[in-house]
């Protein structure tokens, strides 16, 4: 890469390069920008990708320390969607679970970051607060000891909030909107913890823009929530864009689904039957993800196909 | 005339002009409109500081268990009085949990900076260089190959360890370097930073795909007069990008490399893939940590008569003391970190300047 660049540019002796064509000259520069990620791309994303995809149509074993795999078409796949007992179900719950949590995330991060952008005292002390939930998110400061969860089921003091519900629900709304409120209120707390990242492109989005945007509308008699509309949304729009895309695949890369009882990530649900069952497993888990990549992908595709058409760009 | 500063220049303005709330009190000239207007600045603000502080709460608590922890004293841990607050502190588990037995604190956080450090630089030059492309270059199966940067963001890389290892552990390029070695195997990444340099450096480290869309966006919400203006003037490639395009977007570069530097601080899905047996990244040895905690717990101990006497290594709640102490020990540098860099996030003098557009 660097090579490349020093014989372009030191050595006006290369005669091709003086007499190419300004817009060929930035095509080749474009492509020697792109060129790291591209081959990096092909070599550690696709190629990967490509052997689980085979793995996914194989049976595999392990032989002498070395994989083998038997072709047996796509008996992997069919097994996931109808002879596994919870994928299906897994796979509706993370999707479900997802689109009640994406928007919520999405509108309480552009909220945040509208918040923690103006001036006013203490600013560096909350920005740097609501760094917190992308730390905790990364499973850093997160610990299960098997010895300790008595410690954590003593000392975790649980708030009271049934009477709130119960007031609520007296007060004449319809029921559907106060359970859909309440289940919004009672995970607040996970939405806060999963939404930093967002919070932390949509300010730095909100950073980017001019000053003398705001100036304007404000000389030409806007109000707050034409302000809000007309400039802050659409300067923001592509970043919305991104935190979409985000959201989707991070919500369900984490997805927490029930099984037995319990709720565990559905991602753990993959890895265990992939390595912990009696025979190995790998094609079926690798089928398995695939289905749920693609689970991901369409609905990427989808959102995205909608949100763009009102993303504003200066090009 | 003695120089003012920014704030007394900016009083005398407001006096000058009138619209000061506190100088119209003072003059007594106070219209409707100022109160109103002094009213509604204070509701807002109101409104800003009760929503943060909440949301604070949220996001603190966690952050106060562990702090919470590490500090009781060993005499009141588990206590039910001691459940918010502490009633008897001590620095002890901290003690603990800098010691050698533990995490090996220092010398181990200085190794990790640096490696985060240089990933974070390669990282943030691969990711933005690409992003660049992808926003300004139009060509045929531009929007296949953005396709691929989307594909890196929706599949989650531990799903693929399997696959990943295996490439890895024998690298080759269709056969080729084995071709060359002359014993058909290829090069083993494993084992060393090499490899996760090498992916930093080819846009493919940690959640590279999320900045390269990130930057592309903010690439697009540049103008492009600008970078044809400098053209026109005679700037090639390279010039252009440095010179325009990164100082313009510095904002969004900046806040890529937090996301960046955070992130590869607390991996520990490619160490343990690719470098997995040396003990020297931070966060992989907090997460060992927390399987033997009870043995390194009672090896500091045997090490300090002080420590011995006072923390029962198979009390799960000394357990849950130290590895609390330690995450604290983990978390805070990279909270210091953002601390200092959150001051230059500066309201966007990207476009300022700019008429017309």
């Amino acid at each position: 890469m660097k090579k490349e660049k020093d014989t372009a540019v030191k050595k006006p002796a290369l005669s091709w390069y003086k007499r190419m064509d300004f817009s060929k000259k930035m095509a080749l520069w474009g492509f020697i920008f792109m060129l790291p990620w591209l081959l990096g791309m092909l070599l550690f994303f696709l190629e990967p990708l490509l052997k689980m995809l085979w793995y996914s149509v194989c049976s595999m074993s392990l032989d002498g320390g070395k994989f083998r795999g038997t072709y047996i078409g796509f008996e992997n796949y069919k097994y996931a969607m109808g002879g596994d007992p919870h994928f299906n179900r897994m796979l509706v719950e993370a999707f479900t679970n997802m689109a009640k949590a994406v928007p919520f995330q999405i509108f309480l991060a552009l909220f945040i970051a509208i918040l923690l952008n103006g001036e006013y005292k203490g600013r560096g002390f909350f920005r740097a607060i609501f760094v917190i939930p992308i730390i905790l998110a990364t499973g850093v400061a997160s610990f299960k000891l098997r010895e300790a969860e008595l410690a954590v089921a003593t000392v975790e003091s649980v708030v009271d909030l049934d009477w709130l519900i119960d007031l609520v629900v007296n007060s004449g709304i319809p029921e559907d909107l106060t359970t859909m409120l309440v289940e919004y209120v009672e995970n607040i707390f996970d939405v806060v913890t999963t939404c930093g990242v967002q919070t932390l492109l949509f300010l730095g989005a909100l950073q980017a823009i001019s000053p003398s945007l705001y100036e304007v509308a404000k000389m030409e008699g806007c109000s707050q929530f034409e302000t809000f509309c007309k400039i802050t949304l659409p300067m923001v729009s592509p970043t919305i864009l991104v935190c979409l895309v985000y959201s989707i695949a991070d919500t369900f890369a984490t997805a927490q689904v029930s099984y037995a009882d319990t709720t565990m990530a559905f991602s753990q649900y993959i890895y265990d039957i992939t390595f912990k069952g009696q025979a190995p497993f790998y094609g079926y888990g690798a089928a398995m993800s695939f289905i749920y990549f693609l689970a991901a992908l369409v609905t990427v595709g989808v959102v995205c196909g909608i949100v763009s058409k009102g993303v504003f760009y200066y090009d | 005339m003695t120089k003012l500063t920014r704030k007394e220049r900016m009083q005398k303005a407001e006096e000058m002009a009138g619209i000061s709330f506190w100088v119209d009190l003072r003059k007594g000239r106070l219209t409707k409109y100022a109160i109103q207007k002094q009213a509604k600045r204070f509701l807002s603000m109101l409104f800003r500081y009760v929503i943060l502080i909440c949301l604070s709460f949220i996001v603190i608590i966690p952050l106060w268990n562990l702090v919470r922890d590490a500090f009781t004293a060993p005499a009141v841990l588990g206590d039910q009085s001691s459940a918010w607050i502490p009633q008897q502190t001590s620095k002890i588990f901290m003690e603990v949990a800098l010691s050698k037995n533990l995490m090996n604190f220092l010398p181990n956080l200085v190794k990790t900076l640096l490696l985060t450090a240089s990933l974070t630089f390669l990282q943030i030059l691969s990711t933005g260089m690409a992003a660049y492309s992808f926003a300004r270059l139009k060509f045929k199966g531009s929007n296949i190959l953005f396709f691929f940067v989307i594909l890196t963001i929706v599949v989650p890389t531990d799903s693929m360890m399997l696959a990943q290892y295996a490439t890895f552990r024998n690298f080759d390029i269709l056969g080729l370097i084995g071709l060359v070695k002359g014993n058909g195997q290829g090069i083993n990444m494993t084992g060393s930073f090499v490899g996760q340099y090498i992916l930093a450096g080819m846009g493919m480290g940690v959640k590279s795909g999320l900045y390269i869309y990130f930057m592309r966006q903010a690439v697009r919400g540049l103008p492009i007069s600008v970078e044809e203006a400098a053209q026109v003037d005679g700037a090639g490639f390279l010039r252009t990008f440095f010179s325009i395009v990164v100082p313009s977007m510095s904002g969004s570069i900046l806040t890529v490399s937090v996301l960046s530097f955070l992130w590869n601080y607390t991996d520990t899905y490619y160490v343990r893939l690719l470098n997995g047996t040396t003990t020297s990244h931070l966060a992989y040895t907090y997460k060992g940590l927390q399987g033997n905690v009870r043995w390194a717990l009672s090896s500091a101990a045997n090490a300090n008569k002080t420590w011995l006497l006072s923390i029962n290594p198979q009390d799960p709640f000394a357990q849950t003391a130290a590895i609390s102490a330690c995450a604290i020990l983990v978390v805070l540098p990279l909270i210091i970190m953002y601390a200092f860099v959150q001051k230059r996030f500066v309201q966007g003098a990207a476009r300022s300047g700019l008429g017309g557009d």
